[in-house]
């Protein structure tokens, strides 16, 4: 098979793909090979001795369960925001537009200090809610969440608004026309519509805040088998130079990372396959 | 009967909207805006003085030029990145594109962790490489070069995501149009190609800049967490955090803050400026 | 050779060009005599605009030679061919105005100064579009983007113009004004010109010669009037025209079926239709039919008759007396077209060769 599928008058390829290929090579494809380098000399004993311990075993379940929380809560509330701003007209519009975008820009250290800093039973917000509901959000599960909520925000909302901005308003108008009620046109002619977006807005999220780190490691408080997070475990090992186990328990994580992807990419591919998705 | 149920209905749309925008505005004000307003309270709540004293501090002048030059090779790097991969992978036909966008986008999934590891990994004691790297003197991971690397592969498809798009709509006959009249690749990109993408690449380097400066699990893996050394701006906030120094910690996350706020209100601009052009153009 | 003497401005021999398994070309010989405006004509995936592609060096073809003015330029870049190549979405630069656009060419060669803005200026006046050089392509309405890009591929001075469905992104009527336009303006400036075009009408109003292509193939190069008259294929005879095809024409009076395998293709200027009685002159060898549809065309009606089981169509002026559904008409079909094995013959009626009436 020949490497170039089409010949073009347009020059420059060699350059361009040249140094396309040497940077991708160096900063991606080198260090993700050594990992597998790496990881292929670990004993699958030491390995599945590692990423079985019990501390292993509940920094992943913290981690993957908060995120999914998290991004479960982001896909509602992200689903509202996305709506209210392509659908309404209200004052500050432009602005709350641009402060979705936050959360993404806000350097997670700062953004992690901050929720932290306000969250503790001294903080403004964490005095609030222990003396009115008896509820701790720092140093708890509570608090991962919030932390994931903030940071994944971004990722549903900016993958639901092109697609609802596209909809074809002759859609909605036909629903009206034949009598069906707003929450019936709703959920019968848009919803469908965008929900390979939501769902692709909702995967990207959640594998996002299994990896998040920066905001997370200060709300956390990091009590073992409660609040630790898988990659703290990773960051713990490091310091203590244990890098075989670190390429362990990172495996893992990329895997359920990858497997979180690949249904995603899955369902998207169902979705253009049916030839009804905007996505 | 029909016409009370469309009342009806106008009168609950209402609610749902004003619910809705509500809800918004509500959501968005507490969860966004007061971490980054309660930020800047703490970092002045002991005055002007304390702060400019903890902003002015050695080590701190020090961990904010560090983040400079590691946001500077990061947004270089990844420009010409951005501008090489987007090029070959729109204007030419290839084996293996797949392959080559789904590697570029692969950065942003990944945990910061487990970039900072496999740069580790990669460069650290137990790698072949090390010996060689030692011989020459090179010392990559706890150093610089290691706080730079990380920066680029977190930041990795930020600017070439955002040119892909717009060359793929612009399709390749101006280009083609452009080469058979013999102009060369540099004239095509230059007259022909570049103007498509100017704010688009403009939006990519300030969403770059962004992560770069902010970058925090990566480097925090690769650094030596040397002040005054290998210590960038967050990784100072880190340790001053930790060393219970609020007003310290948040009066530095202020300069970050700072930065958020400037790439926020350049982002809406560039929005703004760049669909306008849009409009005129199509 | 005589053929060395006066060069035909393009030719191609033996061509192929597949992807992957579709073959776009097929052993395709064509050539173009010079100052000739050439129609490709021919279905959507027919290969007509491949070959015009690899014409411009913007396609490779897999093997055969191409020779433009006598030399062959297989290994020739696109961009030293010569070449004015006009696209089908026009690819004007959309960030260059109208007169950085038709600059480009010459800006890219190095010219002068003052030789760039001389040619761009004349280029402006023979396109009538003098006072829209500041203009960028989004602010030009179809016709005058057509012309703009028209304007750019004549400016280097190209020995060879190629166009791609140029009428393609134009509405109707500006289409037709835009056709004679084109014809006039290559005319005057006597430049070789080949363009691809999927409406025969086109081809056959704008064009010197027309190549028709099917899978690939060329199935016929002839003037438009030789193609209509003398379709060289049966794929010819039943895409120029307004085919009806009619297996069992032996039915019909005075013609004699061709053997058990032909067909028969009719056009409607090979059928007339009268009122009964109205024209004496066929009256003896017309057959009777039944009016089936009428139709409006304005400058003329469109007339479906059945004639023993098989419906042909015909036009019929204006200004005649109407047919009305359902009357009983004469039908004289003056000649057919029988395709037996690929070849492609013409039958006259039996009562017009004995009476030696011209075609």
């Amino acid at each position: 098979m020949k490497f170039r599928t089409k010949e073009s008058v347009v020059p420059g390829f060699g350059l361009a793909f040249g140094t396309t290929m040497a940077i991708l090579g160096l900063i991606v494809i080198i260090p993700l090979c050594s990992l597998v380098v790496f990881s292929a000399n670990l004993s699958l004993a030491d390995f599945w001795k590692t990423v079985t311990s019990p501390r292993v075993l509940s920094g992943y379940w913290v981690s993957v369960s908060t995120a999914f929380i998290a991004s479960v809560v982001n896909a509602v509330v992200g689903l509202a925001l996305a709506w209210t701003l392509v659908r309404y007209d209200f004052p500050g519009k432009r602005f709350i537009d641009g402060v979705i975008e936050l959360p993404f820009a806000l350097p997670t250290a700062v953004a992690g200090i901050s929720l932290t800093h306000l969250t503790t039973e001294n903080g403004w917000v964490g005095k609030f809610f222990l003396e009115t509901f008896g509820l701790r959000i720092a140093y708890t599960r509570v608090g991962i969440v919030v932390a994931l909520i903030f940071i994944g925000i971004p990722f549903v909302v900016r993958a639901v608004q092109p697609v609802l901005e596209k909809i074809d308003p002759q859609c909605e108008e036909a629903a009206f026309i034949m009598g069906a009620s707003p929450r019936r046109t709703f959920w019968s002619a848009i919803f469908p519509e965008i929900l390979p977006a939501l769902i692709s807005g909702f995967s990207l999220a959640f594998a996002r805040c299994i990896g998040e780190y920066g905001s997370v490691v200060f709300i956390a408080g990091n009590i073992p088998y409660k609040t630790e997070i898988a990659p703290l475990l990773i960051m713990s090992q490091l310091q203590e130079f244990d890098y075989a186990s670190a390429a362990s328990i990172a495996l893992v994580m990329l895997l359920i990372a990858f497997l979180i992807l690949s249904v995603n990419a899955f369902v998207q591919s169902c979705v253009s396959k049916r030839g009804g998705g905007l996505a | 009967m029909k016409n009370k149920r469309s009342a009806d209905d106008e009168k609950k749309g209402k609610w749902t909207r004003l619910a809705l925008i509500a809800f918004c505005e509500i959501f968005l004000l507490i969860f966004l805006a007061i971490p980054l307003v309660y930020i800047l309270c703490v970092a002045f709540r002991e005055g002007w003085k304390v702060y400019y004293a903890s902003i002015s501090d050695e080590y701190a002048v020090k961990a904010a030029w560090l983040t400079a030059r590691a946001t500077a090779w990061a947004v270089g790097i990844n420009t010409i990145f951005g501008l090489c991969a987007a090029w070959a992978l729109t204007k030419f036909a290839f084996c293996g594109k797949k392959i080559i966008s789904a590697l570029i986008d692969l950065p942003v999934t990944v945990s910061p962790i487990i970039a900072g590891l496999i740069f580790v990994l990669t460069f650290g004691r137990q790698s072949f490489l090390y010996p060689y790297l030692e011989k020459w003197g090179i010392q990559i991971i706890f150093a610089e070069p290691g706080i730079v690397l990380a920066t680029i592969f977190v930041t990795f498809p930020f600017i070439s995501r955002e040119l892909i798009p717009v060359l793929n709509a612009a399709g390749t006959d101006e280009e083609e149009a452009a080469a058979l009249m013999g102009a060369s690749a540099w004239t095509i990109f230059r007259k022909v190609t570049f103007p498509h993408i100017k704010w688009s690449l403009l939006y990519g380097i300030v969403l770059c800049s962004a992560r770069a400066m902010g970058e925090f699990g990566a480097v925090s893996v690769l650094s030596g967490h040397l002040r005054g050394k290998t210590n960038t701006l967050p990784l100072y906030v880190e340790l001053l955090y930790q060393g219970y120094d609020y007003t310290g910690a948040f009066a530095a996350s202020s300069l970050l803050v700072v930065m958020t706020v400037v790439v926020l209100v350049l982002r809406v601009w560039l929005e703004k400026r760049g669909g306008k052009e849009l409009d005129v153009q199509k | 050779m005589n053929e060395n003497a006066t060069p035909n401005s393009v030719e191609l021999r033996g061509i192929n060009k597949y992807y992957g398994d579709f073959a776009a070309s097929r052993d395709v010989e064509l050539s173009v005599a010079k100052g000739k405006l050439v129609a490709l004509l021919g279905p959507s995936g027919s290969g007509k605009t491949t070959i015009l592609r690899m014409i411009a060096g913007l396609e490779k073809q897999d093997s055969g030679d191409i020779l433009i003015d006598g030399k062959v330029v297989n290994d020739v870049p696109g961009s030293e061919r010569g070449i004015g190549f006009v696209f089908q979405s026009y690819a004007l630069f959309r960030y260059m105005n109208v007169y950085d656009n038709i600059a480009f060419g010459l800006k890219v060669k190095k010219k002068s100064k003052d030789e760039i803005d001389a040619r761009v200026k004349e280029l402006l006046k023979l396109i009538s579009c003098e006072g829209l050089e500041k203009r960028y392509p989004s602010q030009l309405s179809g016709g005058q983007r057509q012309r703009v890009a028209f304007a750019r591929a004549l400016a280097p001075n190209p020995r060879l113009l190629l166009l791609d469905e140029p009428f393609a992104a134009i509405d109707a009527k500006v289409r037709l004004e835009l056709r004679s336009w084109l014809r006039q303006t290559i005319n005057r400036l006597g430049i070789t010109s080949i363009f691809v075009t999927h409406d025969q009408d086109e081809a056959i109003e704008v064009a010197d010669e027309i190549i028709v292509t099917n899978k690939g193939r060329v199935e016929q190069i002839g003037p438009p009037k030789e193609l209509y008259a003398k379709p060289a294929t049966p794929f010819v005879a039943k895409f120029i025209g307004n085919s009806t095809i009619i297996e069992d024409y032996g039915k019909f009076r005075y013609f004699k079926s061709r053997g058990e395998s032909s067909y028969a293709i009719v056009r409607p200027e090979f059928v007339s239709v009268y009122k009964r009685g109205e024209n004496k002159y066929y009256q003896a060898s017309a057959e009777e039919g039944t009016v089936v549809d009428v139709a409006f065309r304005g400058s003329n009606m469109e007339i479906r008759v059945d004639l023993l089981g098989s419906t042909l169509s015909t036009l019929r002026g204006i200004n005649e007396p109407l047919v009305e559904v359902g009357e009983r008409v004469d039908v004289f079909v003056h000649r057919l077209f029988t395709v037996s094995d690929d070849n492609v013959a013409i039958l006259e009626n039996e009562t017009l060769r004995k009476e030696s009436v011209v075609l």
